[in-house]
């Protein structure tokens, strides 16, 4: 209070103030929505279903911690596998696979599905007991419990023994490309040689150079491959002498237009690489192309394998070789920060349950992969997908939405009649087509804006549902905005944005809500729809659709694999189920009508 | 009516441009174009190639040209003196010395030459695959109707029985499944559990009746549950009352006076259906392998054919704009409360 | 003979929240040609006594029982579903409230119409527009051919009213059950439309049963008047009678509510005070006790029995005889 105000209508005493400050709280009564949350629980159906979302999103979200077999990792095997019963524990492989002509190392770690996600140190060992110092090292040297398998050599009479442990990251021996003071130019273009019809790729005149003038020397490459994504290229240069913990060079280069077919050949400062094919350069050059490139040398980590061999190198043990190790990646690897949770829930994982992990309880599907596992990462894929899509709808939406219903008028007719032209288009066609054509750009949109296609997908799908919850949000507004209680607002000075904040946009919000939870399943059905037509989400990714499409093609005459279709629709058609229920119910518990009623 | 009539045009004039427009456009934004293949060609071949599709030619002149209604192939289609000496209208011979048509393009419903299926037009391809769907889309709905206003009608004549509750919850699970999930399990169920039905292919009605019972089933959820509130809301409404005062038979008075009112917002649903059983057909020809316009749009948006993805958009684009309208009337008809005039 | 003969009529729906006795144990007859006012609050059980003698009570989760429910030979509870039918709309026929909400909205008015002489006199579409066109004529609307076609919607509220009772009296019925059929319509139309019934009353020779809460109506147009309050019969007299000496608290009461043009504007009208009961939910003995200013520890005994007066009077008090001469009412 002011002093300029010294009116005696407005000199109320403090004790006064607080005694109508007090009062007017009470008279406030139950808010919307604590109203609306009384009114949904006492709805059992709806909030059972809010249960069930509630758990069953939790444990999607929380896949990586789950103790459950790999979703991605497959084995060999020639039919989906049936479920297992709950306390039937998966069995390691008791003998080594039959030998025969397919049998390899690798086929045999692939044979053994007890468990995924782990690094294998494979050592050699004379006997038992070296073996079980082998275990004890390897247990030292990564700081995690190791389970052993030994089988006997392929030739003489050693052992060849498995050292498992959970799989954590730096365990896979990644390489760390850092930039080097050699840099240069590459010209590329396709020559016609004397022999084919077929014109083939060259890189014509790599040169490269450090900062203060040496020429990089072409004599320390052993090898090279090429990797080209779009236009931008990398070449990959292989040491001569193998030195500890340095990798290959790489030269990267972005080409201004695609070449027609990978380099076949590479002259590295006149020097032909070794590897590179025969190629009569006087053909007529087409498309040749000088662009920048960049030399970078190759740091590898020190990885598991590398530990333990550097440890039996310092210190050995009696009757042990190290050979090599495998790596088993059970996971996709997220970036930002959905990789960052997922690593520490799998640190939570490995500390909570080591190497436990669940039997295929709901089976395995045609490429041995386990059907939990896959339901529940798919349903992590198709929630996250209707989540975020959802979000864009509603951004999209309300945005337009509030913008046609606030301006009124000429501009909000015009811009109902556009939503009413939208409407009339049979959507799926248009978005099928656009998918397409924007999957034609999708390398470049992933190297420049490192927009991959799930973003595509949301952007697109919120790009359709947005629809009604415009028109919802506009009839809002309108109605909204020529309430009295808008109008003492106004009058009493508040700004327009303050009008938007605290009047227009909780009273918005309800209603937003109510169409947000009607989207979700709209737009989850939408993903599986579009991911089972094979234009959404890609293998080997999963998500509901795709494991649509498997359970479909696990219908045949001969046998009937039940499980790949009973389970996933069961988790399907509950979600959704869920998720309908819950929209009605919170409709009902956000309609101001029925507001203070049973 | 004409007034209503009129401006439905123009919305669909405005609407089917829009379709064309934003396709055409995007189509050919694409880089590269629809013949870079995995192997290169020969420089001749592919200006033949882009000549024959006139990928040549300015992306606005492209337009007109698939828009039509000129074939603007001949510099003298529209009118030329012909061997006589005589001076003719709309006749005339291409570039080549081939008589060529002097129209063209969507507005003549020539939606042009397929990108993929060398030797058919988009025409042609339509001609064979949409009878298909048609019969297929029309089975389905029957199937809809019929088994969604009958369980309606049961729900709603005993509201909270045992028949009530139980076609309730189907109804809900047929709203909620994706149809391929629905399709799997009556698969399962009618083909190998009671082999009742063959498995895929098409040509007999056997044939039909799966892929159509499984595109209308969730439509049928939906009616379903229209008609059961709808009839719900009628029954209790006091004309309902009167009839029965007048001495009406039970039966008289559901179906005469209370089943009109109780199935209108079934009727404007049928709009929305329609649309949707488009939408459901893609999968459900994938599933069952039915040579439809479903699947070879597909495989057209798949194989970058985008002239025949493009024809199938706008064809169904005008499909639904039309049977949206003629629903509209419809309802009009049904409902006289409700004039045309009014929107 | 009295044409429709009620003893003890009772109607209770069995809910989730209890019993509801929405009509318990009603009395009474009616004569050829009479006019029988049914006056009381809502939910006093007037209307569902009307649906309750068309059979016309949802069960469940209604149930309709009475000693005897006689239509001039025939027990109306014994009949079968189809003989009901058939005395429904043609006989007996009832007229609703709200013209707007009974008329169907998606038929025109011929088709409704024609339908009630289709179903009871068996006659074909073209005699059956010619009766229903002379029945409009009848009820004073004008070109009754075209409206025939018309629809609903299309005619005023008065015009709606008038078909409504067009259709009741179709069949030339003995009795009509009319539920309110002026509450809807404003007062300039009100008075048209009871002109009307009691003109075609004279015609015709129909009795009637007239459901209504708005007295003046009942003064008006009855001969006799059933005061009817919880679902009990509170009072039955003649009409002037009625007027002139209410022997119930509670006919009193409602007497004193109606504002009058003549005399003191300034005095307070005289309301009853409480509110309409519930009738899950009734107080033991009277139902009226609460609201009543004459209560005395009789009352709250049982359910009063309605006392016969004589001269055709009767009445559901205890202390009636206290209401013999009027004390500070508004009259």
């Amino acid at each position: 209070m002011s002093d300029a105000h010294q009116d005696s209508r407005w000199s109320i005493d403090e004790a006064e103030l607080a005694r109508l400050t007090k009062e007017a709280r009470q008279f406030k009564g139950e808010s919307l929505w604590s109203d609306a949350w009384r009114r949904l629980r006492r709805n059992r159906a709806a909030f059972l279903a809010l249960l069930f979302l509630a758990a069953f999103g939790g444990v999607s979200l929380l896949a990586p911690f789950l103790p459950i077999p790999s979703p991605k990792a497959i084995s060999l095997r020639d039919e989906p596998g049936t479920p297992e019963w709950l306390w039937s524990v998966p069995a390691a492989p008791t003998k080594a696979p039959d030998r025969g002509a397919a049998t390899t190392r690798s086929t045999r770690n692939l044979w053994n599905d007890g468990w995924r996600h782990r690094s294998t140190v494979i050592l050699a060992a004379d006997d038992e007991g070296a073996a079980e110092k082998a275990r004890a090292r390897v247990e030292e040297t990564s700081g995690r419990g190791a389970i052993l398998e030994t089988y006997p050599a392929d030739e003489g009479d050693g052992l060849e023994v498995y050292a498992s442990v959970p799989m954590l990251e730096g365990d896979a021996p990644e390489v760390d490309y850092r930039a080097t003071d050699f840099g240069g130019t590459a010209t590329c273009w396709d020559v016609s040689t004397a022999g084919a019809d077929e014109p083939v790729g060259a890189v014509h005149s790599l040169r490269l150079q450090s900062a203060d003038g040496t020429d990089f020397d072409a004599a320390q490459v052993s090898g090279w491959s090429v990797e080209a994504r779009g236009r931008s290229v990398r070449l990959f240069l292989g040491r001569a002498e193998a030195r500890p913990g340095l990798g290959d060079w790489v030269v990267a280069y972005r080409l201004a237009a695609e070449l027609g077919s990978l380099p076949t050949a590479v002259l590295l400062d006149g020097t032909l690489l070794p590897g590179s094919a025969e190629v009569a350069w006087e053909g007529t050059p087409r498309g040749a192309q000088t662009v920048d490139a960049e030399l970078l040398e190759g740091v590898e980590a020190m990885d598991l394998g590398r530990q333990v061999a550097a440890s039996l190198a310092a210190s050995p043990i009696e009757g042990v070789t190290y050979l090599e190790t495998r790596h088993e990646d059970g996971y996709w690897e997220f970036k930002g920060l959905v990789g960052a949770m997922d690593r520490a829930l799998r640190r939570a994982r490995i500390a909570t349950f080591g190497l436990w992990q669940t039997g295929n309880w709901m089976g395995t599907d045609g490429q041995g992969r386990d059907l939990l596992a896959r339901i529940v990462w798919g349903s992590r894929t198709s929630i996250i997908v209707g989540i975020i899509a959802s979000l864009c709808s509603l951004l999209i939406g309300v945005l337009y939405g509030a913008f046609s219903g606030y301006m009124g008028g000429r501009i909000d007719n015009l811009m109902m009649r556009i939503v009413d032209v939208l409407y009339s288009i049979p959507f799926i066609f248009v978005v099928i087509f656009l998918i397409t054509v924007v999957n034609e750009y999708r390398t470049e949109l992933e190297d420049q804006f490192g927009i991959d296609r799930e973003k595509i997908f949301f952007l697109v799908i919120g790009a359709i549902y947005w629809l009604t919850m415009a028109r919802v949000v506009r009839g809002q507004v309108l109605s909204l905005k020529n309430t009295e209680f808008i109008e003492a607002a106004r009058v009493i000075g508040a700004s327009t944005t303050r009008i938007l904040l605290s009047h227009v946009v909780p009273n918005v919000l309800s209603i937003v809500i109510v169409y947000l939870t009607l989207t979700i399943p709209a737009v989850m059905l939408f993903e599986a729809f579009l991911s089972f037509l094979g234009l959404g989400i890609e293998p080997p990714k999963v998500s509901w659709g795709l494991l649509a499409v498997d359970g479909t093609q696990a219908i045949n005459p001969i046998k009937i694999y039940w499980w790949l279709v009973v389970f996933p629709a069961g988790a399907m058609g509950s979600t959704l189920l869920a998720l309908n229920i819950l929209g009605d119910g919170l409709r009902d518990a956000l309609d101001p009508k029925l507001r203070g009623k049973n | 009516m004409l007034r209503f009539l009129a401006r439905r045009f123009l919305w669909f004039v405005i609407t089917v441009s829009t379709v064309m427009t934003v396709s055409f456009f995007l189509m050919h934004s694409v880089k590269g174009g629809p013949f870079d293949g995995e192997r290169k060609l020969d420089p001749v071949i592919e200006a033949n190639i882009k000549a024959r599709y006139h990928l040549d030619w300015p992306l606005w002149r492209q337009y007109l040209q698939y828009v039509g209604p000129f074939n603007l192939d001949d510099q003298r289609a529209l009118a030329a003196f012909d061997e006589e000496g005589g001076f003719a209208l709309w006749r005339s011979e291409g570039a080549d010395g081939e008589p060529t048509r002097a129209f063209g393009g969507v507005l003549t419903g020539d939606f042009g030459p397929s990108f993929r299926y060398k030797d058919f037009t988009v025409n042609d391809i339509l001609e064979e695959s949409l009878p298909i769907s048609a019969l297929l889309g029309v089975l389905s709905m029957m199937f809809a109707i019929a088994l969604g206003v009958s369980a309606g009608i049961a729900s709603a004549l005993r509201p909270g029985s045992g028949i009530d509750l139980t076609l309730r919850i189907a109804a809900t699970g047929g709203i909620a499944l994706p149809n391929f999930v629905i399709a799997s399990f009556l698969v399962i169920l009618l083909v190998f559990l009671i082999p009742l039905l063959p498995v895929a292919g098409w040509g007999t009605i056997q044939h039909m009746l799966l892929p159509g019972l499984c595109l209308g089933l969730v439509f049928a959820a939906y009616i379903a549950r229209l008609t059961r509130t709808g009839m719900l809301e009628t029954l209790s409404a006091d004309y309902i009352r009167t009839a029965h005062a007048k001495g009406l038979a039970p039966r008289t008075v559901v179906m005469r006076h209370a089943l009109k009112g109780g199935l209108l917002p079934v009727v404007s649903y049928l709009g929305p259906a329609t649309a949707g059983i488009l939408t459901g057909s893609l999968v459900i020809e994938k599933i069952f392998f039915i040579p439809g316009t479903g699947s070879h749009f597909i495989n057209a948006a798949t194989n970058r054919d985008y002239t025949l993805a493009m024809g199938v958009t706008i064809l169904f684009t005008v499909l639904v704009y039309t049977l949206n309208t003629v629903v509209d009337m419809a309802y009009t008809l049904l409902d006289p409360r409700i004039t045309l005039e009014d929107e | 003979m009295p044409i429709l003969d009620v003893q003890n009529l009772r109607v209770r729906f069995e809910t989730h929240h209890g019993v509801v006795r929405a009509v318990d144990g009603v009395s009474f007859s009616l004569e050829e040609g009479e006019t029988l006012g049914l006056v009381g609050e809502s939910g006093s059980g007037k209307s569902v006594t009307n649906l309750a003698l068309m059979g016309l009570i949802p069960s469940p989760p209604g149930v309709v029982e009475a000693d005897a429910l006689r239509f001039e030979d025939r027990d109306l509870l014994a009949l079968s579903d189809e003989e009901l039918r058939g005395v429904r709309g043609n006989e007996i026929s009832m007229i609703f409230q709200d013209p707007m909400t009974s008329l169907n909205p998606l038929l025109t008015v011929g088709r409704q119409l024609t339908e009630v002489l289709e179903v009871h006199e068996r006659l074909s579409r073209r005699e059956a527009r010619k009766r229903a066109a002379a029945g409009l004529a009848d009820v004073g609307i004008p070109e009754p051919e075209r409206r025939l076609d018309q629809y609903p919607h299309e005619l005023s509220g008065g015009m709606r009213q008038r078909v409504m009772i067009a259709m009741g009296l179709l069949c030339r019925p003995k009795i009509l059950l009319a539920d309110e059929p002026t509450t809807a319509l404003d007062v300039t139309i009100q008075a048209q439309i009871l002109e009307l019934m009691q003109k075609l009353q004279r015609e015709y020779g129909t009795a009637i049963i007239l459901v209504t809460h708005d007295l003046g109506v009942v003064a008006g147009m009855s001969d006799r008047v059933n005061v009817m309050y919880a679902g009990r019969l509170a009072e039955t007299a003649g009409a002037v009678e009625l007027f002139d000496d209410p022997r119930h608290p509670y006919t009193r009461g409602l007497l004193g509510s109606v504002p009058r043009l003549s005399g003191d504007t300034d005095a307070d009208l005289d309301s009853i005070k409480g509110s309409p009961p519930d009738l899950a939910d009734l107080p033991a003995g009277c139902a009226f006790r609460p609201r009543c200013s004459f209560e005395t520890e009789r009352c709250a005994a049982e359910p009063p029995p309605l006392f016969d007066l004589g001269g055709g009077r009767s009445s559901a008090c205890l202390e009636r005889d206290a209401l013999g001469q009027p004390e500070g009412g508004a009259r």
